[in-house]
């Protein structure tokens, strides 16, 4: 009987990109799941509401908005601004 | 889990070495036998993972306890991988020594009924979304589905079959020391990929029902 490598060959391909395929998807739910857990508790990130609500309160904060650009202090800003 | 994962990869590239490389020629298929130290040790992993499934089932009803669900379902998802995992090795393995990638004997017909049925289990888990029923439902599937491992085992005794009868275990010649040691290597690899899976998705289950919570 011939050899047939080329069949002993599949097999083994194919089971290992199934089980590297399911071991993947594995890692994968397991990373969504620490990405959702380490969102959650993040109630004290700046969301546009807050900014408003907090400028409305009259306390304008000074950390970075959403853009990422920090606001300036008012005494620190060039007259032409 | 880490250390587990080591193991695991370590074991299988020895029953990948004994597989592919130590075990010798066999004198009447030639070297696509080797798909033997695939196919065999798969089959064996879903046999366990479906008696998994169906311990844990019948302590989830006794008991009423979540870790028992969550064990019964992350062991019947592994056990679905090993099943298709073993049809596919199989059919491979088939078209050379029997002409044909498929035919509806007993052994191949017992094996894809089971299949099927617990794909069935995970789609039943799927679509009922009231956990607790959905868990119930699952759990008596799973006890019911168990029925079918001794028909697929046996039905190679019980029926005429394409598929030859098991080699171990059974009265008659003696395999070589090597085949059966290259096979054992892969018995434990294949085992403890099983153990590694299971453990992982298990976890997985429980940090989803803590985040769900």
């Amino acid at each position: 009987m011939p050899d047939n490598w080329g069949f002993v060959l599949a097999a083994y391909g194919l089971a290992a990109v199934v089980l590297i395929g399911y071991w993947r998807m594995l890692v994968r739910q397991e990373s969504d799941l620490e990405d959702r857990s380490r969102l959650a508790p993040s109630s004290g990130h700046l969301t546009p509401g807050s900014q408003t609500t907090s400028a409305r309160a009259g306390e304008r904060s000074h950390a970075a908005p959403i853009s990422g650009h920090p606001r300036p202090k008012p005494d620190s800003r060039d007259p032409l601004q | 889990m880490r250390v587990l994962g080591a193991v695991t990869v370590v074991a299988l590239a020895a029953g990948l070495v004994a597989g592919l490389g130590l075990a010798p020629r066999e004198v009447t298929q030639g070297n696509v036998q080797r798909i033997m130290y695939l196919h065999v040790p798969s089959v064996w992993v879903a046999y366990v993972a479906f008696a998994v499934v169906f311990v844990a089932s019948i302590a989830y009803l006794a008991k009423r306890a979540d870790a028992a669900d969550r064990l019964a379902h992350a062991s019947a998802e592994v056990g679905v991988v090993f099943t298709g995992v073993t049809i596919a090795t199989g059919s491979i393995w088939g078209k050379p020594t029997w002409g044909t990638w498929w035919t509806w004997d007993a052994r191949l017909t017992s094996v894809s009924i089971l299949f099927v049925m617990y794909l069935g289990y995970l789609l039943l888990r799927g679509m009922i979304d009231d956990r607790e029923r959905g868990a119930r439902y699952a759990a008596v599937l799973g006890i019911v589905a168990a029925f079918n491992i001794p028909l697929v085992h046996f039905s190679v005794i019980w029926w005429r079959t394409l598929h030859q009868p098991p080699s171990l275990m059974t009265p008659g010649p003696a395999m070589p020391r090597v085949i059966i040691t290259a096979l054992l290597v892969n018995f434990v690899a294949f085992s403890l990929l099983y153990v590694y899976f299971v453990a992982k998705r298990v976890h997985l289950l429980r940090r989803e029902a803590e985040a769900a919570a």
